[in-house]
């Protein structure tokens, strides 16, 4: 069965599953007795079992199917929620995304069956259910795999029933003849639905992109009259295969069921015989279960023994209608393209607009500001298009504390704020490793052991924090925790040992130099190598990583209290809001998310500080920065003799005055890169082309404060 | 030589002026020739790097070939132009040359590797014969190095 092309779908939403399950199951450690939390994990088992056994894997299929089992015992209340089994459940998530990986690279779910997990979970179903676990599961196995055939002969299919005339009959021979297969449906629409004829328009539509529908009962025409009940039957050729053609039609909303088989040419005109008809009717009501609650199993007999495990399954919710596509992140970044030619096509009107003075020139001049405002807001639209929320990736943290917590024999809790937090989606992808390491890192080197931390007067359990929040065009993301803080002088002894520095640059280094040592390569502190940090690589990484985003990794520690390691990350990567300044006659840009104000500073202001200009401003004192010199800018002539312009720019809770000699505006920049061929200069980030085809740099305030 | 190179194969080359002396750059790398334009300095950069251009909506880096081969500075006239080259590494790269003068085919046999160690030597790969005299054969990847 060719399921390639549902593949992604597949995965994202797997994906989905595997993370409600994972949230799921850690409050279920909580509150052992929320029911909620119970149905919503029973739910997403079930969903996931159903889409495994859709694609044809097996092992995904019955691992998920086990896991729900237990989940069902669980709502019934033959089994209590305890410790070990959540940490079966924990290994059965990680066995199931293993699954997913696995076919994510090879489109094979792989060999591996986890039967001592099934084993686990049967061992819990013994336990808490009298034995009842083993015998319905294999009962249950062989039922499904019939379930595909048998299913062709279900008992209230009613497609069984069409009379095929004599131009129908034909038809079908010649499709038997291209090596096609018909097959017979039959359709329920739920009794709740309103436009059922379009519905049913729906599916034929869906049935018809695979294949040809030959008749329907009744006539298509009653159908689109609404002249049918909630039930309609169909017989269509096609060479996909049944499944496919099942799953078509019931992705169509509002759907209760489709049944379906493969049309026995023979026996459609007389009804089929006894045996075939009462037999399997359980597998078809099982399959049908599959897609939503459906009537059928009341009509079919529920097998014995599996009674326990299915009778009371309730139903699984109707899809609800998705209001969202998923669109190729490709198809964003063309997007974005095109909106950054806009943009600069934009500037070049409105550099043209300005310079010319004919009178019908305020009409254009309208226009122009008419198509400034229009750009804006696409721009800004395509820019929400590709945030997402930060949530995507911190999500996995809980768990991951959770493990590390029992493997390092360490109490401690996260805390997380601001998962609402967007970023740019190709961040958003990036950012996941170097938070892990960061985490464990806290978890592994920061946080004291329990009895140390109580010997401290520390409160026994660690506390780590996670907190994302925007700060101007910038997005903030701090991992803190209350552990023992870095102690500069064992990373300086460790790095005179290592040969990263001499004893001699060891004295003279202050404390945050040290620190920074810790993101060189090959460093750790550890003194003991654990599997979860301390293999030396980690800071390094993290902070490449980082700064390959654009962003930067700053560390702040407190020897005995903790530390702080603030990442901070740029919200766009594309078109900023800048303030274009000229310094010695050139035009540079500034990020308008950086800028604190503007200030109009007389030079008698100017005071010296350890030989640094400074100026006093409300209170504050801000060192100065002469652009010219860090540009190597020439100095205009006409300097004004008694006052200065400066920019003052602010990075966390530092600030610093920029000296420029001009203003010229505000204006909304596209950042081009300079090149790999150019990249010596840290002060320029990037540069921009003005509306007179003029390139202008982009000045990274970071770097200079 | 071993045996493989003796197959006849022809490049083109486009003739450019530095000073009296013609060379020739492979035209499998040009872009676009383009003429002088305004530049926009960038700092902390290497002094023959003049600056970064607008070609077509990207930002070019140009460089002065003379400076970066130790020649006279340029005199702009009405004949400099800019070759902008395409490297697979570092993307596009401008050269500023005096003139651009021709595009010739030289068989890879008749082009000769030099020996002598000229001032700008260490950029010449070898030299060829056209009708019009010799040419030299630009060694590209010593050009966009940063070592020399």
């Amino acid at each position: 069965m060719d399921v390639s092309q549902y593949l992604d779908i597949f995965l994202d939403e797997a994906g989905e599953h595997l993370q409600s399950l994972s949230d799921q199951i850690m409050i279920l450690e909580q509150e052992p007795e929320n029911e909620d939390t119970i149905n919503e994990i029973f739910r997403a088992a079930h969903s996931l079992k159903g889409m495994a056994g859709t694609m044809g894997y097996k092992n995904m299929q019955n691992l998920t199917h086990d896991m729900e089992n237990v989940f069902s015992e669980v709502r019934n209340g033959n089994i209590k929620i305890k410790s070990d089994m959540i940490d079966v459940l924990f290994q059965c998530l990680d066995a199931l995304e293993a699954y997913t990986n696995n076919i994510r690279e090879s489109s094979d779910e792989g060999s591996e069956t986890n039967e001592n997990l099934i084993k686990a979970l049967n061992d819990i179903l013994n336990g808490g259910s009298g034995g009842s676990g083993d015998a319905p599961k294999e009962k249950k196995a062989e039922e499904e795999k019939k379930a595909p055939e048998a299913a062709a002969a279900s008992g209230d299919e009613s497609w069984k029933h069409i009379k095929l005339g004599d131009s129908e009959t034909t038809v079908l021979g010649e499709a038997l003849k291209q090596g096609k297969t018909p097959y017979g449906l039959t359709v329920k629409v739920q009794e709740s639905c309103i436009l059922k004829a379009a519905r049913a328009f729906l599916v034929f539509k869906a049935v018809e992109e695979l294949g040809e529908v030959i008749i329907s009962d009744p006539s298509t025409q009653d159908i689109e009259d609404e002249k049918f009940d909630f039930e309609f039957s169909l017989i269509t050729i096609s060479d996909k295969p049944l499944d496919q053609i099942i799953s078509a039609a019931s992705a169509v909303s509002e759907i209760e069921s489709v049944t379906g088989g493969v049309l026995d040419l023979d026996s459609t005109e007389i009804e089929s015989d006894e045996e075939e008809e009462t037999a399997p009717a359980e597998a078809a009501a099982d399959k049908a279960e599959e897609h939503t609650e459906t009537p059928a199993k009341s009509n079919a007999p529920a097998p014995a023994g599996a009674a326990p495990a299915k009778a009371d399954k309730k139903p699984v919710g109707k899809p609800v209608v998705n209001r969202t596509v998923r669109v190729d992140i490709e198809k964003l970044d063309v997007l974005m393209n095109l909106v950054s030619e806009l943009i600069i096509a934009k500037n070049s009107l409105v550099a043209a607009s300005g310079s010319t003075e004919d009178r019908i020139n305020s009409a254009i001049t309208d226009q122009v500001e008419y198509l400034e405002s229009v750009t804006t807001s696409l721009h800004e639209s395509v820019m929400k298009v590709r945030m997402v929320p930060i949530e995507s990736v911190v999500s996995k943290f809980p768990r991951m504390i959770r493990d590390l917590s029992k493997k390092l024999g360490k109490k401690m809790e996260l805390y997380m704020s601001g998962e609402d937090t967007e970023l740019d989606r190709t961040v958003v992808d990036e950012i996941g490793d170097p938070l892990m390491h960061l985490l464990r890192n806290s978890a592994d080197h920061g946080l004291e052991s329990a009895e140390i931390r109580k010997e401290r007067g520390k409160p026994e359990v660690g506390s780590i924090f996670l907190d994302a929040y925007q700060e101007g065009n910038n997005v903030i993301i701090e991992v803190r925790d209350d552990g023992n803080g870095i102690d500069t002088e064992a990373v300086k002894a460790k790095a005179i040992e290592r040969g990263v520095i001499t004893p001699e640059q060891g004295d003279n280094m202050s404390e945050k130099e040290i620190i920074d040592l810790l993101f060189n390569a090959g460093f750790s502190t550890a003194k003991v190598v654990s599997d979860v940090s301390g293999r030396g690589v980690g800071l390094d990484v993290v902070k490449s990583k980082i700064e390959s985003l654009s962003g930067e990794v700053e560390v702040k520690s407190r020897l005995g209290e903790g530390s702080t390691w603030t990442i901070r990350l740029p919200l766009t990567l594309a078109i900023i809001q800048a303030l274009m300044v000229t310094v010695g006659g050139e035009k540079y840009a500034i990020s308008l998310g950086s800028i604190q104000t503007i200030e109009n500073i007389s030079r008698s202001s100017i005071k010296l500080v350890e030989n640094k200009e400074v100026i006093h401003l409300r209170g504050t004192v801000i060192p100065l920065i002469d652009l010219h010199e860090v540009l190597d800018a020439p100095r205009l002539d006409e300097e004004d003799p008694e006052h200065i312009i400066v920019v003052i720019v602010k990075k966390g809770d530092k600030l610093a005055g920029l000296v420029v000699d001009e203003l010229i505006g505000q204006q909304e920049v596209v950042i081009k890169s300079l090149g790999k061929y150019i990249n010596r200069c840290k002060v320029i980030s990037g540069a921009t082309i003005l509306g007179d085809g003029e390139v202008a740099l982009i000045l990274d305030a970071n770097v200079l404060i | 030589m071993d045996e493989l190179s003796t197959v006849r194969t022809s490049i083109q080359y486009i003739v450019v002026k530095l000073g009296e002396e013609r060379f020739g750059i492979n035209i499998s790398y040009v872009d676009n020739i383009v003429r002088m334009q305004r530049m926009t300095r960038v700092p902390e950069v290497a002094p023959y790097i003049k600056g970064v251009i607008n070609l077509r909506g990207e930002v070019v880096p140009v460089m002065s070939t003379r400076i970066k081969m130790g020649l006279e500075p340029d005199v702009e006239t009405s004949a400099t132009r800019i070759i902008i080259l395409k490297f697979e590494q570092q993307g596009y790269i401008g050269f500023i040359v005096d003139a651009v003068n021709e595009v010739v085919t030289l068989d890879t046999e008749s082009i000769e590797k030099v020996a002598d160690q000229k001032q700008d030597g260490a950029f010449v790969q070898g030299v060829g014969k056209s009708n019009d005299g010799l040419i030299s054969i630009l060694d590209l990847n010593a050009l966009i190095n940063e070592q020399v």
